[in-house]
């Protein structure tokens, strides 16, 4: 169990990148969304023990880790933003330094295992290349595999999809599902699919401050009969804008697919009633979390 | 846009970004540090007169300016232009910059040249303001008032040395590196440019300079410096040209220098262009010609692989196996297992920089270069033994290497940052201390390398001499692993924990390399230029081991074990800090400053205390060990008691002659202890009475005093023992003071590192009587304990009337000594005299020594000795050091045979000389007992060329008669009577033994030390020598020498023998020490032309004279059978002298040694001589009528007259 309390951390400016934040997560899967700047990456690195916040404190399975950031190395399996490897090493001798570090053994060795978790990540075939040589997605990879290894009972994975392809993406979250399932991940992205797709709990941050910790089912119900879909030309745009909150609003074979929310009264004419869908519910949440905060 | 205007454009962008980097104002700050700390006067060329009120030479000359402006480009520029300009298209290459720009339509020659011009630029605009704030500095702040070192203002003296020698190297310094950045975009390669450069410039380019070195050679070396400080040095500076000639004069560069000038401007131009076309190839075929010949090598080794290559399409489909089957567990890393993995990974990241492999070679070259130049008396070659080699590395060892440890460990601690691993790296759960533990271990393979190949490289070095240069010694391991294991293992140790700390604090890389390359520089100033660095703060043990074959550890073995304690208990704490500061963890700035009230820093240190226990106990040891030891401040404090007690009082005082000495020692040189008794027997040989004899002893509390053998208590004035005797010593009558007392030499610990000048060890005794450091010394000593060195005294110029004091000795006539000493048995002990007892009892050896002709000064010396007995002589020394036994022995016989008939038959039965260790690097030559460091002779490279170990003793031996049986008066030129006489002894008896060859050779050698040393304002005619300015110690030894060797040629040698002898006959003994003009007065009584020895003496040594010789016009005919030699010949210097010259045909000397030594003129030398006589500045025609086809016109082929740059009165005929 994560318990995070009343977490502020102040940045020297200064620029307050959280403003108390609490939370509790338990086993499971549980997804971060939130706009750049919103406070996801300096949250996940104060519970990853790589950052001492100003003020609050954060548990996990009842040990505080602000004072001691020993205790959830211990069980940490982490995937940062940005990261980087030593690009003499090959992907497997990368692989293989990390395991070692994370004292991660098996009983067909850790050269072994290290080269079935390339082949779970599909870089079997680059496994004796130098890392220098990795495009983007293959490094994600790599980054992946590490984080994933060993044992971790939290997994905390930071906008992990950044780079891989449709069909890793699948790989991935067909990974991340199975460690969930008896430990708590913590994901943090941009990507509002990945949530919908993985997460049964989502939270949302603003500005340094979650406006909703719920569903992704909850957030779409509440949103039930709002929104609404239809194509205006670019003078039906402005006016649409004007007139309802738009949620989405793209351009198709010359006219313009808008998705508008429309709590109550009509909604604009010739716009049809469809299902609400997560991103709706995180767009109208992102764009005013203050009042989306206070009308939950 | 036109060319023009994009080129411009990419330049002024260059520049701009160039002005904004730190570098450029870390460089513009430096060189205002420089044109402030020029215009102090700190940098001038060596010359002048070096007293207080003499001419000083101007910072602005153009000679000055031209080396500041020479050595700033190379020390600092070099630097400085291979970042700016050759770092601009690597870091181009990282940000894939060029990809864009090929895109646009700038070509490569307006982008390569533009990036070029905007860099050198930036430079260039420096180096303006440097100019400009330099002359301001000079010409109008003027500094403290005190402008006698600035001359008046020339705008051409800050330009031209910028156009001739600035300019070059500039284009040089900056168009290779350039080059080098553009052809393999790695800017190992870049910043390795600099780096050879400046060492080859430094070692091989610029200073080195053997006598020996042929002047083709010599030159081309000139033209080869980047820099042309060489020839500058070797043009104008080396020989001293006096203080006029550098403020006035102006600077002509020779034509081959100025094409070397531009050829190394175009050479860096040239660069540039090459730069261009790899940019062009790079950008038409994606690789640099470098690049792409790698990679081809790469295909072609590296060929199909089934482990590389696309990813397989049917792994790209999602196999959905899990992590579960894995069987993945966790058992977390203990601290050993967590340091190997970190280890092992900095291992093979060290592996594969090319960093290692660039400045570990570089690194061995320079600590295993430094052994093979260094030079010992005579600038003789020092034969390398294993200590020797293993100690004189240390220095350069521990320097470069903590230097290259601090790179590799900031960086390592940084890494995983720099490559944005750290977040992974960090979360990992294995503890910090192991993480810092298992880099630092790694980073330890540089040292582990770099030691190891310079063993390897000094074993080969040692090798190559035994099998090619016949040296004697042969390599052993167990010196390096004493001396290396002792001192550089815990320096590195310390050293990279105090890094890691440094780093771990500030978390800056920069700052951690500005904290550790400025405690390493300061440390190095301190030890090296202010020598005055305490053990405590000697954490790189500088100069702490002071190697000696008879003992290795036996000077400053405790004290050097406790200073390597003492830094190796500080790696825990440093540790502690390390770990505790490691940012692991970000930190947050208001936790921060809430951990830096008082409660919490008071707590945090409390944790840290129990780490700094055994720090605080040791440093203590060592500082409170230092302030207390014989070099301490109670000491200082002692001796300067001593002399303001007794300055006003006793300067000045004439004592009594000592009549006789009787000494009984008993050494236990392993306590460094010597139990002292014995008696001085004054005799007032004055017409005066006394009523107060005052003796000066050291702290040796207490001493029992006794007079005329009864008890007695002298008034003790800080350590001056003044003696009332019931009645007044009247003359005539004599008076017997007594002493005993036990005393430890060298006592407690030094206050720095370094060597000594007496000792008691186990490796050996060597002490002396000119200061009181084991035995009362008669009188007051006037310079003992004072704390400024007094202004040198002025003399009259009839000083020397009536009765002058000794040079040295105790004063009055000599007298006989009794001393008895006892030590373990394996000790042999040697006094003054001869052995007149020796018993063994209880394992200790008691020898007696008595002076069978009276003496002036007694000395002990002893050590665990073997034997070589000679014809009435002995050395003494260490059984392994028979190296050049054979040679000094012989040396020590032919100097007390021919000494004795040439200048005085030696009074004594045995002349001894002993070796002592080398701790203390001189020779000193007591009557009947010569000593010698290990270094001296025992060590030197002699062979049947160089003849270095027998110059020696033939020095040192013919001290007996120049130095004892005459004893200078003290005075100006007194000195010249000991040193310039042994020398001029040395070159008669080298003569004598080895033949003329080695004499020319030995006067030719010591003629250009003369003509380096010396310093034109500063010197005075050898009558007013006194030792006190600048260059008088190669005028006293040297020019002294010379000048004996030319009045020789003046007077005959055999009316200047007999001269010789009456002169030391008259003045031994006799209470009347005498001068040159003493000497001056017997001689002139034997010369065959008293005018021509008049005019001589009035020029050689009553004014400064030195003539040059310059040979022009010379042209060769043939006559018939005959060819005729025509030319002028030119004195360029001063001084009236009649020379020979020579045309001359074939080698004068064979090598073929058939028993001769090589000294046999070769049969195929043949020459034709004429005199000539000229003053200064006076040229003369001449014509030599030669029976062969002449090859050569030297002037003075015998080499009897004292000259400047003879290596340019030689005229060679082409073909």
């Amino acid at each position: 169990m994560l318990e995070v309390n009343n977490l502020v951390k102040v940045y020297p400016g200064p620029v307050a990148a959280l403003q108390g934040v609490s939370i509790s997560v338990s086993k499971g899967m549980f997804g971060l969304l939130g706009p750049n700047g919103a406070g996801k990456t300096t949250l996940m690195r104060i519970v990853a023990g790589l950052l001492e916040p100003t003020s609050g404190t954060v548990r996990f399975d009842g040990e505080d880790v602000v004072e001691d950031p020993r205790r959830i190395r211990r069980k940490l399996g982490y995937l940062p933003q940005d990261f980087g490897f030593y690009p003499h090493l090959s992907g497997q001798a990368m692989l293989r330094f990390l395991l070692r570090l994370k004292g991660v053994e098996a009983p067909q060795g850790v050269d072994k295992l290290a080269a079935e978790l390339l082949e779970r990540v599909n870089l079997a075939y680059a496994a004796k290349r130098k890392v220098k040589g990795y495009s983007g997605g293959m490094r994600q990879r790599l980054g992946i595999a590490q984080a994933l290894a060993g044992d971790p009972r939290i997994v905390i994975v930071d906008e992990p999809t950044a780079g891989l392809d449709p069909e890793e993406r699948i790989r991935f979250y067909r990974l991340l599902a199975e460690l969930a399932e008896d430990r708590t991940v913590l994901l943090s992205t941009h990507i509002v699919e990945d949530i919908s797709v993985l997460c049964p709990r989502v939270a949302i941050m603003h500005d340094g401050r979650f406006v909703a910790d719920t569903t992704p089912k909850e957030a779409r119900s509440r949103l039930a009969g709002t929104i609404f879909e239809g194509a205006v030309d670019a003078d039906g745009l402005a006016e649409t804008t004007r007139r309802f909150q738009v949620t989405q609003a793209v351009l198709v074979e010359g006219h313009n697919r808008v998705r508008v929310h429309v709590p109550e009264g009509p909604p604009p004419e010739r716009f049809a009633p469809v299902e609400p869908t997560l991103e709706d519910a995180y767009l109208l949440l992102a764009r005013d979390g203050t009042s989306a905060a206070d009308a939950e | 846009m036109t060319p023009l205007a994009r080129w411009r454009q990419v330049a002024l962008q260059e520049f701009l970004a160039g002005l904004r980097k730190p570098a450029y104002w870390i460089l513009f700050g430096i060189l205002m540090l420089m044109a402030w700390g020029f215009s102090e006067g700190s940098v001038t060329i060596s010359t002048g007169e070096s007293i207080a009120g003499g001419t000083r030479p101007h910072v602005t000359s153009i000679f000055n300016q031209s080396m500041i402006q020479t050595v700033a480009i190379l020390g600092i520029g070099a630097w400085f232009l291979a970042i700016v300009a050759g770092m601009i298209l690597p870091r181009e290459a990282e940000l894939r910059v060029e990809e864009v720009l090929n895109s646009t339509p700038l070509t490569p020659g307006e982008y390569v040249w533009g990036k070029f011009v905007g860099a050198l630029g930036v430079f260039l605009a420096g180096w303006f303001l440097f100019l400009c704030v330099s002359a301001g500095f000079n010409h109008i702040v003027a500094p403290g008032g005190d402008a006698d070192h600035i001359g008046p203002f020339m705008l051409g003296n800050y330009l031209f040395p910028t156009l001739l020698f600035g300019v070059p190297q500039i284009l040089f310094f900056a168009g290779v590196p350039f080059f080098l950045g553009a052809w393999t975009r790695r800017p190992i390669v870049v910043f390795a440019f600099p780096v050879v450069v400046l060492l080859l410039t430094m070692t091989l380019l610029t200073l080195w300079s053997p006598s020996w070195l042929d002047p083709s050679v010599n030159r081309a070396l000139m033209l080869a410096d980047p820099s042309g400080f060489r020839w500058l040095n070797e043009t104008f500076l080396k020989v001293d040209r006096g203080v006029e000639f550098y403020n006035t004069a102006s600077l002509r560069p020779d034509a081959g220098f100025l094409i070397s000038r531009v050829v190394f401007a175009v050479a860096g131009l040239a660069a540039v262009a090459a730069a261009q076309r790899s940019v062009a190839r790079r950008l038409r075929t994606g690789a640099s010609a470098f690049a792409f010949r790698l990679f081809r090598r790469r295909t072609r080794t590296s060929g199909p692989s089934t482990e590389t290559g696309l990813p397989h399409p049917a792994a790209a489909v999602s196999t959905g196996q899990g992590l579960a089957n894995l069987g993945m567990t966790v058992r977390l890393p203990g601290f050993w297992r967590a340091v190997r993995t970190v280890g092992n990974s900095e291992v093979r990241d060290l592996l594969v920089r090319p960093g290692m492999y660039l400045f570990v070679p570089l690194i061995i070259y320079q600590s295993v270069f430094n052994l093979t130049i260094s030079v010992g008396p005579f600038d003789s070659q020092i034969l390398l033994t294993p200590g020797a080699a293993a100690t004189r590395q240390i220095n350069t060892l521990a320097l470069l290497v903590c230097v290259l440890l601090l790179f590799y460990t900031v960086e390592s601690l940084h890494k995983e940052r720099g490559r944005r691993l750290a977040e992974i790296f960090n979360s990992t759960p294995i503890g910090t201390g192991a993480m810092l533990f298992g880099k630092t271990l790694g980073n330890s393979l540089v040292a582990a390398l770099i030691l190891t190949a310079a063993v390897l490289a000094t074993a080969g070095l040692m090798g190559y001499q035994q099998l090619f240069e016949d040296s004697p010694v042969g390599f052993s391991i167990v010196p390096f692993v004493a001396a290396w294991g002792a001192v550089l293992i815990p320096t590195f140790v310390f050293w990279t924990a105090f890094a890691t700390a440094l780093s771990c604090v500030f978390r800056s890389r920069y700052a951690a390399y500005g904290a550790g390359l400025g405690v390493i520089v300061y440390t190095v100033y301190r030890a090296s230029f202010v020598e005055d660095l305490p053990w405590t703060a000697n954490w790189i043990a500088w100069n702490a081991l002071q190697w000696s074959d008879m003992g290795a550890f036996s000077l400053h073995g405790r004290t050097l074990m406790t200073n390597r304690l003492f830094y190796l208990s500080l790696v825990p704490p440093l540790v502690a800090v390390s770990v505790a500061c490691f940012g692991r963890r970000d930190f947050d700035a208001a936790q921060f400053l809430h951990r830096l009230r008082p409660k919490p820093l008071f707590m945090g240190f409390l944790r840290l205390a129990p780490f700094l226990l055994l720090p605080v106990v040791l440093g203590s040891t060592l500082h409170f060990g230092g302030r207390a030891g014989y070099e301490g401040q109670r000491a200082e404090d002692a001796a300067e008691d001593y002399w303001r007690r007794n300055a006003a009082t006793w300067t000045g005082f004439e004592m009594p002659s000592v009549f006789h000495v009787e000494m009984d020692l008993e050494f236990e040189p392993r306590l460094r202890s010597v139990e002292v008794s014995g008696a001085y027997t004054f005799f007032n040989h004055r017409d005066y009475a006394y009523d107060r004899i005052p003796v000066t002893a050291g702290q040796w509390d207490p001493i029992e005093w006794t007079l005329n053998g009864s008890e007695h208590e002298p008034e003790d004035r800080a350590g001056l023992f003044v003696f009332e005797p019931a009645s007044p010593l009247n003359p005539g009558d004599s008076l017997t003071i007594g002493f005993s007392y036990e005393l430890e030499y060298l006592k407690g610990t030094s206050k720095t590192a370094g060597g000594a000048g007496q000792f008691i060890l186990s490796s050996g005794i060597v002490l002396g009587t000119f200061t009181p450091t084991f035995a009362p010394v008669p009188g007051y000593g006037e310079s003992w304990g004072r704390p400024e060195t007094p202004d040198s005294k002025e003399y009259a110029d009839d000083f020397f009337e009536g009765e002058t004091e000794p040079l040295f000795g105790w004063g009055g006539k000599p007298f006989t000594t009794r001393v008895r000493i006892t030590a373990p048995e394996e000790y042999t002990a040697n006094s003054v005299g001869r052995l007149t007892g020796e018993e063994v009892a209880d394992g200790r050896r008691t020898v007696v020594w008595e002076s069978d002709h009276p003496v002036g000064l007694v000395n002990v010396v002893a050590g665990k000795y073997a034997v070589r007995e000679g014809e009435g002589t002995a050395i003494y020394y260490h059984p392994e050091h028979d190296y050049n036994i054979e040679e000094m022995s012989a040396a020590l016989d032919a100097a007390r045979k021919y000494y004795s008939e040439w200048f005085y038959p030696f009074p004594w039965e045995l002349l001894k000389l002993s070796e002592f260790p080398g701790f203390a690097t001189y020779a000193q030559g007591f009557p009947t007992n010569i000593t010698f460091s290990e270094g001296i002779g025992f060590l030197a490279k002699s062979d049947p060329r160089s003849h270095v170990a027998f110059l020696v003793v033939a020095h040192e031996a013919a001290h007996q008669w120049w130095g004892n049986l005459l004893t200078p008066g003290r005075g100006p030129g007194g000195n010249i009577l000991s040193e310039g006489m042994s020398h001029y002894a040395t070159m008669l008896l080298h003569e004598q033994v080895h033949g003329e060859r080695y004499r020319i050779e030995f006067a030719k050698r010591i003629e250009e030390r003369y003509g380096d040393g010396r310093f034109v304002d500063s010197e005075r005619p050898l009558v007013r020598t006194d030792g006190n300015r600048s260059g008088d110690g190669t005028v006293t030894y040297d020019k002294g020498g010379w000048v004996m060797w030319m009045l020789q040629q003046e007077m005959g040698r055999e009316p200047l023998l007999a001269g010789l002898r009456v002169f030391i006959a008259k003045y031994n003994p006799d209470p009347d020490f005498p001068v040159i003009q003493d000497m001056l007065a017997v001689l002139r009584g034997f010369a065959p032309d008293t005018a021509a020895f008049d005019a001589f003496a009035d020029q050689w040594f009553f004014d400064v004279v030195v003539p040059e010789y310059k040979l022009s016009g010379v042209t060769r005919e043939q006559v018939g059978d005959e060819w005729i030699v025509r030319g002028t010949v030119e004195n360029v210097g001063t001084g009236r002298m009649a020379v020979e010259i020579a045309a001359v045909a074939g080698e004068r000397w064979s090598d073929d040694d058939e028993g001769d030594g090589g000294s046999a003129q070769s049969p195929e030398y043949r020459d034709a001589r004429v005199w000539v006589e000229l003053g200064g500045d006076e040229s003369v025609p001449f014509e030599i009528s030669v029976p062969f086809e002449p090859e050569q016109v030297v002037i003075d082929p015998d080499v009897l007259v004292l000259q400047l740059n003879r290596n340019a009165a030689v005229f060679e005929f082409e073909g």
